[in-house]
């Protein structure tokens, strides 16, 4: 069972040429990780959003733009049009006079805050559905898998717009804060792709000799799942949330890009995007969409590459030579 | 002249040198063994010399093969010699072999790699290579794919691919190790007919000095990346001069089985110790393929034995014969379909469906050692965890009497205090599967069923583990399920074998009788193909042992 033993020695080459004792197998791996240059590359580029994101309001203080401040006078032309990069307006101004560098660095916030318990949230979900369906197996998993499919089934654009419309009540305000909804809606389609990961994962593992041994000292199944599954399957499961947060984040972008996520005049890369295309104003201030727009890129590039370094590490099957 | 010699080779892997200067050279017709357990360099010098180990490798010497120096010589003069001039097999053929071709166009491809041939006489020439390595009706099998053949059958393939060419040098590296016992003794029979037929020159690398026996002519012996002997096959086995390679020849298992078997015999018996566990005619049977179709493949039938207080049993049979299945059952791991298993007079497994339901005190009592020690230990943990673990489960001690007894567990399975604190990962073979019998002895159980626990070790560190479990039966007073392939080792440990042919127990009774007078067939086959029977049949004549 080859595939047994790949799985059971996932991370084992960390281990590799430490005779002696280990004290933590973390600092270990971190050792490991900081040693492997796409992930320092990525989880550079993700320190810099994020402190863009924390240091949004600093900016914002320095500079004297609040976020949904409007500067008709000093960010527009005496013909309403927005002013290019200036001194003042690093990135200069959107259509409505806004500081574009401001609310660009607020827009980090809210695609993280939005992507990033979405996605944990859908890894918490689908790891324990996944754990409890392939561990199981039988008719428990053939009830989940018929679940998961038909979960995979809908379309995502439209079932978003759907439901954030029928959370928008008679007088046109919304039931639920819309961003929570945008959570929830990300969540409910990406939990499904945890759930088939771990469920195939368990499947390789419930059979193995690791699992027999845990059986016959008498283990219950509980702890079988958390002691002796969990931790062999945590690291790949860790992988899949940083191979799926780029994902969200642009699902987040796509919403508010449509609309229906974060409204107006809370900024989000994806209605900035949408505002910039819209009035056709990023031809005289490219900045307007090149703002967002690197950021949504730098944001993305940089979990891709972190995952890509965290997936080099832990899976020894990937490593060349 | 010799047709490939390797002078004083180096091999560095990062500035780590795993091999420190190795000669040796093979003439056409003879066949030469490098001999050395795992690490030992002997598959890294062959694939260093052969150009086949990735850039980071440094290879440095002298590597001749018709003369012309090929260390360092580019990619693609290299291929032009593999497979052309130099046949390799492995270990493994199902990951050696690929699974969407047909054979006939894997061994076809060996010959259009290196040679333009017109269809017609491709098609023939890979007809003839089938034939030649014994696949029965060739035309038949040429368009089958590896999955419909035995792994008998796919090393053949494999050895028609190698020898599609006629290579003057074939490389054989642990062609054997994967295979039944059988098997293991018609491909040598094979490689062996192929080198005498063609004059080929061959290089065979294995861990097992009793397999090369029957096919070396010189011996190279290797440990730790040195060359400890090299001397004509008879000097080695006859007059070994040095010690590690009297220790491989120990453990090697060359002095036959009946000897052995006879002395284990004379060991107190005990006939009046009562029954331990008992198996009664107990079936079990798979789905085959498709579920649906109800194809419906019978594993084990009317199985029935006992295994007694303080005794050991072996259980031998080939890959198939459904030993490992019947471990599972006793462990409760599995229900039989039919039949009952029961331990001291109580009944705990019949058949029923989903798991069976056994209480602590049962499941304390029968505990499993598995085959493989990387798979059954949890590398997340460390060994103080992974050890204290039966005792939180089945035991109300507090923290520091598990303490306690995990550190005179890791002591009674000879185990510095040290590896407590390791993973399994940082632990030799020989380390964990001592490791995975500290656990199986925890909870103090009277009976374990042992699954091939040496067969994933070096055969030296199978010795030492076979003297743990006979000192641990002896203090403990417990009883032994085990099973094997190996019937050199099952004659060294056991008191009883049980043969397994195809879920039939053909043959059981006294180590002794079985193998020194067998009455089934099929036990005779097993014991017939042991390595070694070149040398058995010839005792050590005394001109050679005086030589020494």
């Amino acid at each position: 069972m080859p595939e047994i033993r790949a799985l059971a020695s996932v991370q084992d080459h960390v281990l590799l040429g430490h005779g002696e004792v280990v004290n933590s197998y973390r600092s270990l791996l971190l050792r490991a990780l900081l040693r492997e240059r796409s992930f320092r590359i990525g989880a550079l580029i993700i320190g810099f959003v994020t402190a863009g994101a924390l240091l949004a309001p600093v900016v914002a203080w320095l500079l004297g733009h609040g976020v949904t401040e409007q500067f008709r006078d000093t960010a527009l032309t005496e013909m309403g049009l927005p002013t290019g990069p200036t001194f003042e307006f690093p990135l200069g101004a959107d259509g409505n006079g806004r500081d574009v560098l401001v609310r660009t660095l607020y827009g980090a916030r809210v695609s993280l805050a939005i992507a990033i318990p979405a996605t944990t949230l859908a890894m918490i979900i689908g790891t324990a559905i996944g754990l409890v369906s392939g561990f199981l197996a039988g008719r428990v998993d053939r009830v989940i898998s018929q679940a998961v499919d038909v979960a995979l089934s809908f379309p995502f654009i439209v079932t978003a717009l759907s439901l954030l419309s029928l959370n928008r009540g008679v007088d046109g305000k919304p039931f639920v804060a819309p961003s929570l909804v945008v959570v929830l809606i990300i969540t409910l389609f990406s939990w499904t792709y945890f759930a088939r990961l771990t469920r195939g994962l368990v499947f390789v593992l419930r059979r193995s000799p690791l699992v027999e041994a845990a059986q016959t000292i008498g283990a219950s199944k509980a702890r079988i799942i958390m002691r002796e599954i969990l931790p062999n399957i945590a690291p790949v499961i860790l992988v899949y949330w940083a191979v799926q947060l780029p994902t969200n984040i642009i699902a987040e972008a796509t919403l508010s890009f449509l609309g229906v996520g974060v409204q107006a005049p809370q900024p989000s890369w994806g209605n900035m995007i949408a505002e910039a295309q819209r009035s056709s104003l990023y031809q005289l201030q490219p900045w307007f969409l090149l703002g967002p727009g690197i950021a949504l890129f730098l944001t993305v590039a940089g979990f891709n590459t972190l995952s890509a370094g965290l997936r080099n590490v832990l899976d020894p099957h990937r490593r060349s030579g | 002249m010799p047709i490939f010699s390797v002078a004083d080779l180096r091999v560095a892997f990062g500035g780590v040198d795993v091999v420190h200067g190795v000669s040796f050279s093979v003439e056409s017709g003879r066949t030469l063994a490098i001999v050395g357990e795992s690490g030992s360099g002997k598959s890294v010098s062959l694939l260093g010399a052969t150009g086949l180990l990735p850039p980071a490798a440094s290879v440095r010497g002298s590597v001749l093969h018709k003369g012309d120096e090929i260390l360092g010589l580019s990619a693609g003069d290299l291929r032009r010699r593999r497979g052309a001039d130099i046949g390799f097999v492995f270990q493994d053929p199902l990951s050696n072999l690929y699974p969407l071709k047909t054979i006939g166009q894997q061994i076809a491809e060996a010959i259009t790699a290196h040679r333009r041939v017109g269809r017609g006489e491709l098609r023939q020439r890979v007809l003839d290579l089938l034939a030649d390595v014994g696949i029965p009706d060739p035309s038949a099998r040429v368009n089958d794919y590896p999955r419909q053949f035995s792994g008998g059958m796919r090393q053949r393939v494999m050895i028609a691919a190698a020898i599609a060419l006629n290579p003057g040098l074939i490389i054989a590296d642990e062609p054997t190790t994967a295979l039944d016992v059988t098997v293991q003794a018609s491909i040598l029979d094979l490689l062996k007919r192929i080198q005498q037929d063609h004059g080929t020159a061959m290089i065979f690398v294995s861990h097992d000095l009793a397999v090369v026996s029957d096919i070396a002519d010189d011996v190279l012996v290797m440990r730790a990346g040195h060359v400890v002997e090299q001397a004509p096959a008879e000097l080695i086995y006859r007059a070994p001069r040095q010690a590690y390679t009297r220790e491989l020849l120990g453990a090697a298992r060359l002095g036959g089985l009946v000897a052995r078997a006879a002395r284990s015999s004379l060991l107190p018996a005990l006939p009046s110790m009562p029954d331990l566990l008992s198996v009664s005619a107990i079936a079990r049977s798979f789905a085959g393929r498709s579920a649906a179709g109800g194809l419906i493949r019978p594993v084990l039938t009317n199985i029935s034995f006992t295994v007694r207080e303080n005794e050991i049993v072996g259980l031998v049979g080939e890959s198939g014969s459904g030993k490992s299945t019947i471990g599972r059952l006793i462990a409760g791991l599995d229900r039989p379909d039919e039949g009952s298993i029961s331990l001291r007079e109580r009944i705990y497994s019949r058949p029923g469906v989903g798991g069976i339901a056994i209480d602590r005190k049962l499941r304390s009592d029968i505990q499993v050692i598995f085959q493989d020690p990387y798979a059954s230990l949890n590398p997340r943990r460390r060994i103080r965890s992974i050890l204290a673990e039966p005792f939180i489960i089945g035991t109300r001690l507090d923290a520091a009497a598990i303490r306690r007894r995990v550190q005179d567990l890791v002591r009674d399975v000879e185990l510095p205090d040290d590896v407590l604190d390791r993973y399994p990962a940082q632990l030799s073979g020989g380390q964990r599967q001592r490791v995975a019998i500290a656990r199986a002895i925890a909870l103090e159980p009277s009976l374990i069923v042992a699954d091939e626990p040496v067969s994933a070790l070096d055969i030296t560190t199978q010795a030492k583990i076979i003297r743990l479990l006979q000192t641990i039966r002896r203090q403990r007073g417990l009883s032994l399920l085990f099973i094997s392939h190996d019937l050199g080792v099952v004659s060294e440990l056991c008191d009883r074998v049980i043969v397994l042919e195809k879920g039939v127990i053909v043959e059981a009774g006294e180590t002794g009788r079985v193998f020194g007078a067998p009455r089934h067939p099929y036990t005779v086959r097993l014991i017939d193909a042991i390595p070694g029977k070149v040398l058995r049949r010839n005792p050590v004549p005394e001109r050679i042992a005086a030589h020494a």
